[in-house]
């Protein structure tokens, strides 16, 4: 055994040691280099994903936040406007019960009583026929009764009715009915009436 | 409106579904607004449908369940149904009679409309060019809508039509001049939960405040919804022609209106025309869509979207048949799209704008716009042939050619006619995807489009 | 005596009045305080049946209603040309100024404005012995249109006196008297004639002259002649309307009259917009010069639908008779036929098929029969025509429907409109196989004296293409194309080259929205060409791929786009390349 294996000289170990080292130690660095390529790849994919990524967060929370505003701005809107609206229509309602209010207690002579005539006549006409029977409120009856006399055929209900004022006329067949009361031509004006009143509060035109 | 002048009648004579027959009439008109009070002192609402002799045929648009021979009274008001207008019933919600649902007062009206309407003079009309960008690809690029044209939607029942029906009035708001446009909204006989969608929808969006809508739901009387278009109609020609704005209508379902409209032909005992719908369903169904369109000399327009569901998806069903002849186009959900969850599911071969070709083209949209079309039907309509082939003789009996038809096909769907229901998609984005479809195909296969534009335009990939 | 009575009943379209038994069948009457036009339709009794021509909203029982004395007539003179009517002949126009954008009720106007003067030309003398139907004059109504003076069909004739001179005339001026036995008869510009009347002629003639729409499916495949009656039944989407659009643009005829019968509303003011703005390609004269219309749209009432076709007709008779080609199109006679079924139902008539009246089939045929080429009443001699083209709108596209079948019996051109054909965006969607003409073997002398004396077998040939592709089809649907061999595979691609070559045409392009009958026929002959060619291709041994490759192929199946009327040389040129591209793949294929 005269020659040493090589490996039992430790010079020869050392370099062996060495050249391994030096091996893995290209290696290592080869691979810390690509590991820090590939995490530098990583991370520069990773920040347009990202910035992608935050974007839409962005994008769909603005989107949202879009919907939502447009959301609050239109409903607060139109609960401003239904508010004006039921404003208005408290205020028309007072006008009116005032207006209601005048005519239940307005004088029953004079004119009155023409107007009662021309009730009369008008549900006659409409009526086709001056076989009636006539109603109105306790406070009329007598006017009522004294006009009756210029239409032949006319009789006074002895029922009353609850109204304003003005006359509700029924065929004695009882077939057709016309109301022709104070509160039944109120009524029928109504919708006119009401724009006038707004337009007063300066709404509509 | 409530109590109206006019004589009451207490005599009934007959009464059957939804007529009521009142006898010793004297004087009452054709057409006229009735007003029916029950023994327990009810209102109701009806209009002359017949008179003579003593005798008037009365239509109940509440029903008559609950009427008795000797406790119902018949008013004859003197006048046909109006609805009162004015600029506050923006942001309104009203029932299918026009009555305030919403708990707010009736409005103030600027005027009473009769809501039959007159018909149109055809001298007076405008033709119907101005492109509307709905930003849904499919309709834009090949089934263009133009303001003032009556383009229905057909379906059929659980397809995603209110779903487009909702995206169409949402992004169709928002172009042009913004200020000037308003949605009607009328539903007839629709569940309360499509309604409340749609209305959810167009407040999301922030265009509730400039939106009208009409509620006849499911559970509302049937014979309402023969009036429900009706006012809807009249208010929208209010906004349009009295104050200049742009008006999209849309109607959902009018299978349900032309079905109460059944009912009472059928309680008058007349003679039907097919399926037992009347004769008179085609005059009738025009009233409402005719009235659509724009007026030399004003501002605005009515546009109008119905919607109807298809019986058993048969689009011969006399519904569909008759609107089709009567509207400019049909837009048509097909059931197989549906099934394989595309949306907006379009089938482009039954679909058809017929004022497409007037609100496209250079100036509005683009020079090109009308051949590309042309070509994107040819293409996918061979597509659907290739496929169909297909399925007979497999892949491997296919030409060459015929492979490329098919992927034409494949990104029709997926690019192209696929599209959320929140992406707005601008025109130029839609023609270019439109580009891309066609590019798929060798250039002599492009027999509809110009060389210049083929220059211009195709990108081979 | 004009009848004077009372409405008793109302009922949509329909009413009934008593006190009426001075009335007349026909008579027309106004109804009601707002003044209605209608027209009794039944008597039974002192009861008159009446249609109401306006909405009957708020008319009540009681109401007066009057008779006129006459018969639901038209106006006929100078100033019709370029209007548009409603039903009844009132002009659309005019009803605006009265009620604004929508049409109101009640409102009378004259059919043609009574004072415009135009130049009138005697061409008759005093002293004359005249009778019906004799031209005493012309005036010339529009740059297109010389309208002649026609004694009415129903003049009694006589001696012609006090003839004006030429000089400018209104239209209530009395341009001349005629005497017969003591009795003189005041002439002026127009007469009015009953609509349901037809207007007599002296004779009827063959139909051998083609009527040239420029639409090359129609032309060249399935020709209808002046004088004869065409039909072109279709589902709603298949371009029905398209279709007649192009015919009324480009027939080759001096007058076209346009009855809108309860269609969109839309489609007249296309019309009305777009007319104007076209040039007849034969005079370079805008279209509107030779245009009438006539609009009874959807929405219009009901009873008014009846009487446009009538109205339209009636008008189109008189331009015939003063020896001018006519072209009428109702777009579309199915709405008619619901107007006539309507009205029945309201009368309670027994109903025939479909709830339709059973007199449907004699309406329809008393309709076409007013179509013919004819020789005029009076002198001078003169020949005109009416040609009848009707729409029919069948219910869920179903050719089986009365209207369909009844209208079938009358006609001798039948254009079938397919919806798979426009589907697919074939368009004129004129399915080729279920079409036909009667007119075929009548006109192709005239094909061969003015084009070509090839035409008929060149035709035949190409028609037969088509026939032979159609049973093909069966077999590729069933085994795939493969398993065709490449001589029928060559037959597949020819037909699919007439499709597009030949068949489809383009009505918003502005080179193929016409195409002249040289053009028609020299592409037709390109495509045989290339199939004989190809076919002897085949035998030398060249490969269907090579023939399918061919330059030649894509220039023919654009050339109806980018070849011009007047550019013919350019066909040529392409017929020249064909053959030397043929050349050179046969000759390649032998030296391998």
């Amino acid at each position: 055994m005269g020659q040493l294996h090589p490996l039992a000289s430790n010079s020869a170990l050392e370099s062996t040691i060495d050249k391994i080292l030096k091996n893995t130690e290209q290696d290592i660095l080869a691979s810390i280099k690509s590991g820090l390529d590939d995490s530098q790849q990583n991370l520069d994919d990773a920040i347009p994903k990202l910035e992608g990524e935050y974007d839409k967060i962005i994008s769909d929370g603005k989107k949202e936040a879009d919907k939502i505003e447009k959301q609050i701005i239109g409903s607060a809107d139109i609960q401003a406007r239904n508010q004006q609206l039921m404003a208005l229509e408290e205020a028309v309602d007072k006008v009116f019960t005032k207006a209601l209010d005048q005519i239940a207690n307005t004088d029953r002579s004079g004119d009155y009583s023409n107007l009662i005539k021309t009730l009369i006549e008008e549900a006659t006409q409409i009526l086709g026929t001056t076989e009636i029977s006539i109603s109105t409120n306790a406070k009329d009856k007598d006017i009522v009764q004294s006009a009756l006399s210029q239409f032949s055929g006319a009789e006074l209900s002895s029922e009353t009715i609850e109204c304003l004022g003005g006359i509700k006329v029924k065929s004695k067949d009882g077939a057709m009915t016309f109301d022709n009361t104070i509160d039944a031509r109120i009524e029928r004006l109504k919708p006119l009436i009401r724009k006038d009143i707004a337009a007063k509060f300066g709404v509509g035109n | 409106m409530t109590a109206e002048g006019g004589v009451q009648y207490s005599k009934i004579a007959e009464i059957k579904g939804p007529l009521v027959v009142v006898d010793d009439v004297e004087n009452a008109a054709f057409d006229e607004l009735v007003e029916i009070e029950t023994t327990e002192g009810e209102r109701r609402l009806g209009k002359v449908l017949e008179v003579g002799n003593g005798k008037a045929i009365v239509q109940v648009f509440e029903g008559t369940t609950g009427l008795s021979i000797s406790g119902t009274k018949a008013k004859f008001v003197g006048k046909v149904m109006e609805m009162p207008v004015s600029k506050e019933v923006l942001g309104r919600v009203f029932d299918g009679l026009g009555k305030p649902k919403d708990g707010l007062p009736d409005p103030i009206a600027d005027k009473f409309v009769d809501i039959n309407g007159e018909p149109m003079n055809p001298e007076q009309r405008e033709y119907p060019k101005d492109f509307i960008q709905t930003g849904v690809s499919v309709i834009d690029g090949l089934m263009t809508l133009v303001r003032g044209q009556k383009l229905p939607i057909f379906s059929g029942s659980g397809m995603s039509h209110n779903l487009l029906a909702a995206q169409i009035a949402r992004q169709a708001s928002v172009v042009g001049t913004q200020d000037d446009f308003a949605v009607v909204f009328a539903a007839i006989g629709v569940q309360y939960s499509e309604a409340e969608y749609f209305r959810r929808s167009l407040e999301e969006s922030g265009a509730l405040k400039r939106s009208v809508l009409f509620l006849n739901t499911a559970d509302d009387p049937a014979i309402e919804r023969i009036i429900t278009p009706r006012v809807a109609l009249t208010v929208a020609e209010y906004l349009a022609f009295d104050l200049g704005m742009h008006v999209l209508v849309v109607i959902t379902d009018m299978t349900n209106y032309a079905e109460a409209l059944r009912e009472i032909s059928a309680a008058r005992e007349e003679v039907p025309g097919r399926k037992g719908y009347p004769g008179y369903l085609y005059t009738d169904l025009s009233t409402l869509y005719e009235r659509a369109g724009k007026l030399n000399g004003r501002k605005g327009s009515v546009t109008q979207v119905p919607i109807l569901s298809m019986p058993s998806d048969d689009i011969t069903h006399p519904i569909p048949d008759l609107t089709g002849y009567i509207t400019e186009g049909q837009i048509v959900v097909g059931r197989d799209l549906f099934r394989q969850g595309v949306y907006p599911p379009i089938n482009i071969l039954m679909s058809l704008s017929r004022l497409m070709k007037d609100g496209i083209g250079e100036g509005s949209t683009r020079e090109d716009h009308s051949e590309v079309s042309n070509q994107v039907y040819d293409a996918y309509s061979r597509a659907q042939e290739v496929r169909a082939l297909a399925g007979i003789v497999g892949k491997a009996g296919l030409t060459e050619i015929d492979l490329k038809y098919m992927d034409v096909g494949d990104t029709f769907e997926k690019e192209f006619l696929s599209q959320a229901t929140d992406e707005n998609r601008t025109i130029e984005e839609t023609l270019a995807l439109m580009w891309k479809i066609v590019s798929k195909l060798p250039k002599n296969e492009i027999t509809k489009i110009k060389d210049k534009y083929v220059e211009q335009y195709y990108k081979e990939e | 005596m004009a009848a004077q009575g009372r409405i008793v009943w109302v009922s949509g379209p329909a009413v009934k009045a008593d006190g009426m038994s001075d009335a007349k069948m026909y008579e027309t009457v106004t109804v009601g305080n707002s003044k209605l036009v209608g027209e009794v339709i039944r008597l039974t009794g002192d009861v008159a049946f009446i249609q109401v021509y306006e909405s009957t909203s708020g008319l009540k029982p009681g109401e007066p209603v009057v008779g006129t004395g006459n018969p639901l007539s038209v106006l006929l003179g100078p100033g019709i040309i370029g209007q548009l009517y409603d039903g009844i002949q009132r002009p659309l126009r005019e009803l605006s100024k009265a009620s604004g954008s929508f049409i109101g009720r009640g409102i009378t106007t004259s059919a043609v404005d009574m004072t415009k003067k135009y130049h009138f030309v005697p061409t008759a003398s005093n002293g004359d012995e005249v009778s019906a139907g004799n031209i005493i004059g012309t005036v010339q109504e529009t740059d297109l249109i010389e309208h002649s003076i026609m004694l009415p069909p129903d003049h009694a004739g006589g001696k012609l006196s006090n003839l004006v001179s030429e000089g400018d005339y209104d239209l209530e001026t009395v341009l001349a008297t005629t005497e017969k036995d003591g009795q003189s008869i005041e002439v002026k510009m127009y007469h009015k004639w009953p609509v349901r009347k037809p207007r007599p002629y002296n004779k009827r003639y063959d139909p051998t002259v083609p009527l040239l729409t420029g639409q090359r499916v129609i032309d060249t495949f399935f020709p209808i002649a002046k004088g004869g009656t065409g039909s072109i039944p279709g589902a709603f989407g298949t371009g029905k309307t398209v279709t007649l659009h192009q015919i009324a643009k480009w027939a080759d005829s001096q007058v076209v009259v346009y009855i809108g019968c309860g269609e969109r509303g839309n489609e007249m003011t296309e019309v009305l917009v777009e007319f104007p703005h076209l040039k007849d390609p034969r005079s370079g004269k805008p279209l509107m010069d030779r245009t009438v219309l006539v609009a009874n749209t959807s929405n219009m009432p009901v009873a008014a639908r009846e009487a446009s076709i009538y109205t339209g007709v009636t008008i189109a008779e008189y331009y015939r008779d003063m020896g001018k080609d006519v072209v009428l199109v109702a777009d579309s006679t199915s709405r008619w036929a619901e107007s006539l079924r309507e009205m029945s139902g309201r009368l309670e008539e027994m109903p025939a098929e479909e709830g339709y009246p059973s007199y449907l089939a004699s309406r329809l045929a008393e309709f076409y029969e007013r179509a013919g080429r004819v020789q005029a009443v009076g002198s001078p001699e003169r020949d005109g025509s009416v040609t009848l083209i009707g729409a029919v709108s069948p219910s869920g596209g179903d050719f089986t429907e009365p209207v369909t079948t009844h209208t079938m019996r009358f006609i001798k051109t039948f254009w079938a409109l397919d919806a798979k054909l426009a589907y697919s965006r074939h368009y004129p969607s004129i399915n080729w196989m279920n079409s036909y003409s009667g007119y075929l073997a009548d006109i192709a002398k005239w094909w061969s004296e003015n084009i070509s004396e090839d035409w008929f077998s060149i035709r035949s040939e190409t028609y037969g293409i088509l026939q032979r592709e159609d049973t093909l089809k069966e077999i590729v649907r069933l085994l795939g194309p493969e398993a065709l061999p490449d001589e029928e595979k060559l037959i597949l691609e020819v037909a699919r080259m007439v499709k597009i070559a030949l068949l489809q045409q383009n009505s918003f392009d502005d080179v193929d929205t016409y195409c002249s009958p040289e053009k028609q026929f020299k592409l037709m002959k390109l495509c045989v060409d290339f199939y004989n060619q190809g076919q002897q291709a085949l035998k030398e041994g060249a490969a269907l791929s090579d023939i399918r490759e061919l330059g030649v192929v894509s220039s023919l199946l654009k050339a109806r786009m980018d070849v011009k009327d007047d550019e013919m040389p350019k066909l040529a040129q392409l017929d020249k390349d064909m053959q030397e591209q043929f050349k050179s793949i046969s000759g390649v294929k032998v030296s391998n």
